[in-house]
Formats: structure tokens, C-alpha cells, sequence
């Protein structure tokens, strides 16, 4: 008897919290939003299957090494790939090796949005800040604003280690949620006038440029940020690879089996780290709040530098603003947020490839701010 | 949206010098380093291109010279490869059909051979 007793205590049933069942809802809205309506289904899977798995009740500290923040356990082990800042450059070395940057090097002023959208990393940085969070919490938080999971990740995994569950949940949620939280900035911040502007075609790109691009920026970015250097290192690289042409089979691996392996593994611990006990915390809630501000700054920022830079371009030469957006990285959907909004205007102008340019350039310039935050603050 | 603001416990107090100067300067690198970027891949098609220049300089003058840095459109990149790759397609649909018969030379094993073979057909003993 008592042993049914003993097993009934240490069941989920005996120690299922509202926490728990609010968390394991949520994990079965990501399931059902990326099976359904195929939001990001390679992330939010394994998120949204980690969130179940990180929330079914136990007796935590019981000597069972279950749970993802007990020590010994296999999900401990695999969730110090999050916690050392492992994955995130091995992301980036086949995001490198999936990324074409020609509409960059055939248009380089472009790469100025890249920089401008970084607007919501430091304004969120300042919000946070005024909530009450400490200045590398605040960093953390402030770089949901670049709208690039593996950079979050990065930098709360060496900042802010205790909060990345929250920051990736957000970063994530709002790149799923990309579309609603754009298009109205997007809308309010340009004239239709301005939506309908047709930009001049991406001239070729030679090969030699396409090799030159990483080298080179590797070389201005790494001396200017170090701190950088993980992730854009591995970026860089896997562009190398991919454009060097005599290591294809490198690039493959790293485009494919890679990021494939290591994105299973990194969602299904993020989703796991949300155990219900340690993540519904009011940091959480201010965390959410903060993610979407920064999400909005960004886009903002994008947006009206655009319609700055176009004061000073010739007709022939102007920039659609709403290419602007594109320069959260979120690669490829800020660019396709675009490409459907410039359609709406007008149905004769894709802007998908110039809006590449900028997505890319935002890549870029949210590894540079965490390399920077880390150099302030570590 | 003032609820929201209300529920925040915001505390404006709380951001020091160190904290502007922080995002200002953060802001600025940024900025900097796409910048650089911006400097040097605007200038390089103008090096990469600059011996060319010059060979086409002694070749046939200014005239031919200024050929050198002429950008290509990203479109007529596309329709000279297409129309390529459909050159290099239609090459295909002319080859003789003799090329698809191949001879093929089997190498002598003792298990595939027709002497040692257990039904001896008539037709291999001719």
C-alpha cells in the first residue's frame, strides 16, 4: 500500500500545478500552430514538444534526474549546449552555408537598414533597464530586438543565463507573429505613394565578390567587434563554404545534417527550460512586454532610415521604406512581410530580392550589438 | 495601452549616464561597422575592375576602356543563362541514339559461366 502510495505521490497527477497545465497549453498552441498553419514548424515542434516535455509534474530534487535544471540529467546535459553558447554559432555556420549575399554586395547602401533596425536592441535595452533589471539582464533582453534566435540565445547564454528560456520563448513567439507586429508600422510609417516605389534591378555579382564578402567582413567586424566573433566566425565560414564552391560537400553538411541536428536539439531544450516552476515569473510578463517593444523600435528604425536615406538619393536610385522592415534579421520572414506588403501596393512589385539585402545586413548587425553588449558588460 | 504602462513598474530614475551612454555608443558600432562594410563593397567592383580597364584602355582607348565597369543587370544575367542552359539542353536532343547503347564486357567468373551452368540452353551452344 505504500508503495502505491509512494508512486502516486511521485506521479504528475499528485504534483501538477496551474503553472503547469497553462505551460503545457501553450505547448500544444506552438504544436498546433506549426502543424496546422505552418508557423515556423522546424522551431516551434521541438519547442512546443519541449515545453510538454519540460512541463509534465515531478518531484523535483527527488535524486530522479529528470528535470532540465537538475544536475545529471540527460536533459541537463543537453541543455549545456544552450548554456556554454554552443549551438547558437553552430546555427550560424549553416545559416552561413544557406545564405546568399548577393543582393547585398550588388547593393551596399542597403546594408545601412541593417544597421538602423538594430534601433530596438538599445531603446529596449534603455526600457528594461527602467523595469528594474540589471544592466546584463537588460542586454539580454534588449537583443530580442534583433529579431535572431541563435544571437538571444548567445548572448543571455553569457549574460543572463538564468532568463534565456524566457527570451527565446519571446524572441520566438514574435518572429512567428512577424506578420501582425509589422505590417501596422510598416502601414502607419509609409504613404502608399512610398509603398509603390519600384527599385532598379540587382546588378551580377562575380564570383570573386561572393568569396571576398566573408573574408572581408570577417576581418572589419572582428576587429571591430571581438565579442562578435562566435557567431559571425561560424556565419562567415559556413558563406565561405558555400561560396568558395570546392568545399560543397562541407557546405551541404553544414546547410543540412548539421542545423538540422542541432535545431532539433536547441528546440527541445528551449521549450524544455520553460518548466512552469521557475519560468511564470512577473520577469517573464515583463520579459513578453519588452520583446515586443523591441520587435516594433526595430522595424520603426528600418523603416524611417529608409525614408531618410531616400531624402538624399537620386529618383532613379530611391529605396521602397518598406524594405526597411526587412532589417530585424529574422531571415526570411521579414522579407517576405515585405515582399507581401509591397504586393498589396501594387501587384507588379516583388521586393523579396531587395529585401534580402537588408535581412541579411540585419544578421550581421545583431551579432555585432551582442558582441558589443558582451564587451560592455562581461 | 496606458494600462499596460500602468501595470509596468517603470522607473525612469533607474537609467544612469552609464546606460545611455551604453546604447548610444552600441548604436553607433553598429551603425560603424555596416558602414565600413558599405565603404568597402561599394569601392571594390571599381578595383576588381580596374585592369580590365587598362587592358581595354590599350586595346581600343577611352571609348572601350569605359566598358569595364559596366554593370550588368541581375535580369539580362538571367536571360544569358537561360538562354545557355537551353542551348546547352536542345545539344542533347541531337546526339546520334547509338550513343545510348553500350557495350557491355562481363568479366569471367566460374559461377556465371555457361560451362558450368546447370540448364545449358541450346542457344548458348552454338
Amino acid at each position: 500500500m505504500e508503495g502505491i502510495v509512494r508512486f502516486f505521490e511521485n506521479s504528475g497527477f499528485a504534483n501538477v500545478t496551474p503553472g503547469h497545465l497553462l505551460m503545457i497549453l501553450v505547448g500544444l498552441l506552438f504544436i498546433f500552430l506549426a502543424i496546422r498553419y505552418e508557423y515556423k514548424p522546424l522551431l516551434l515542434v521541438p519547442i512546443g514538444f519541449g515545453i510538454l516535455i519540460g512541463n509534465i509534474p515531478f518531484v523535483e530534487h527527488a535524486g530522479l534526474h529528470l528535470g532540465i535544471y537538475e544536475e545529471g540529467s540527460v536533459m541537463n546535459y543537453l541543455y549545456m549546449g544552450v548554456l556554454k553558447g554552443i549551438f547558437p554559432p553552430l546555427i550560424f555556420l549553416g545559416i552561413g552555408a544557406m545564405t546568399d549575399f548577393s543582393p547585398l554586395i550588388s547593393n551596399p547602401k542597403l546594408m545601412l537598414l541593417g544597421g538602423a533596425a538594430q534601433l530596438g536592441i538599445f531603446l529596449t535595452y534603455i526600457g528594461a533597464i527602467s523595469l528594474g533589471f540589471t544592466n546584463p539582464e537588460a542586454a539580454s533582453i534588449g537583443i530580442i530586438g534583433g529579431a535572431d534566435g541563435p544571437t538571444a540565445i548567445f548572448l543571455s547564454s553569457k549574460l543572463a543565463p538564468h532568463l534565456i528560456g524566457s527570451i527565446a520563448i519571446a524572441a520566438y513567439s514574435y518572429m512567428v507573429l512577424l506578420p501582425v507586429i509589422q505590417t501596422p508600422i510598416m502601414r502607419l510609417l509609409t504613404t502608399k505613394k512610398e509603398r509603390r516605389i519600384k527599385m532598379k534591378p540587382p546588378r551580377s555579382v562575380s564570383k570573386l565578390e561572393k568569396i571576398l564578402f566573408p573574408v572581408v567582413a570577417l576581418l572589419l567586424t572582428g576587429f571591430i567587434a571581438p565579442g562578435s566573433l562566435p557567431l559571425l566566425g561560424m556565419l562567415f565560414l559556413g558563406n565561405l563554404l558555400k561560396e568558395s564552391m570546392v568545399t560543397k560537400r562541407l557546405a551541404d553538411t553544414a546547410r543540412n545534417t548539421m542545423i538540422d541536428m542541432v535545431t532539433i536539439i536547441l528546440g527541445l531544450t528551449i521549450g524544455a527550460s520553460t518548466q512552469a516552476t521557475t519560468f511564470l515569473t512577473q520577469q517573464s510578463m515583463h520579459i513578453f512586454v519588452l520583446g515586443a517593444t523591441a520587435f516594433m523600435f526595430s522595424t520603426a528604425g528600418g523603416v524611417l532610415f529608409a525614408k531618410i536615406m531616400n531624402l538624399f538619393l537620386s529618383t532613379e536610385n530611391r529605396i521602397n521604406p518598406l524594405i526597411g522592415a526587412a532589417g530585424v534579421s529574422a531571415v526570411p520572414d521579414s522579407a517576405l512581410v515585405v515582399q507581401m506588403e509591397g504586393l498589396k501596393a501594387d501587384p507588379d512589385n516583388h521586393l523579396i530580392m531587395h529585401a534580402m539585402a537588408p535581412n541579411v545586413a540585419g544578421v550581421i548587425g545583431s551579432a555585432v550589438a551582442a558582441g558589443i553588449m558582451m564587451s560592455f558588460l562581461l | 495601452m496606458a494600462t499596460i504602462v500602468h501595470l509596468l513598474p517603470i522607473d525612469l530614475s533607474a537609467i544612469g549616464h552609464e546606460h545611455l551612454t551604453l546604447a548610444v555608443i552600441g548604436y553607433s558600432i553598429v551603425f560603424l561597422s555596416l558602414f565600413l562594410l558599405f565603404l568597402v563593397f561599394s569601392l571594390l567592383p571599381k578595383f576588381l575592375t580596374r585592369n580590365l580597364r587598362r587592358k581595354f584602355q590599350k586595346e581600343g582607348g577611352e571609348e572601350k576602356a569605359s566598358l569595364a565597369g559596366t554593370i550588368v543587370p541581375g535580369e539580362v544575367s538571367a536571360a544569358i543563362a537561360t538562354a545557355i542552359s537551353l542551348y546547352l539542353e536542345e545539344l542533347h536532343d541531337e546526339e546520334t541514339s547509338i550513343l545510348t547503347i553500350k557495350k557491355v564486357g562481363k568479366s569471367y567468373s566460374p559461377w556465371n559461366s555457361k560451362i558450368y551452368n546447370v540448364i545449358n540452353f541450346n542457344r548458348f551452344q552454338r
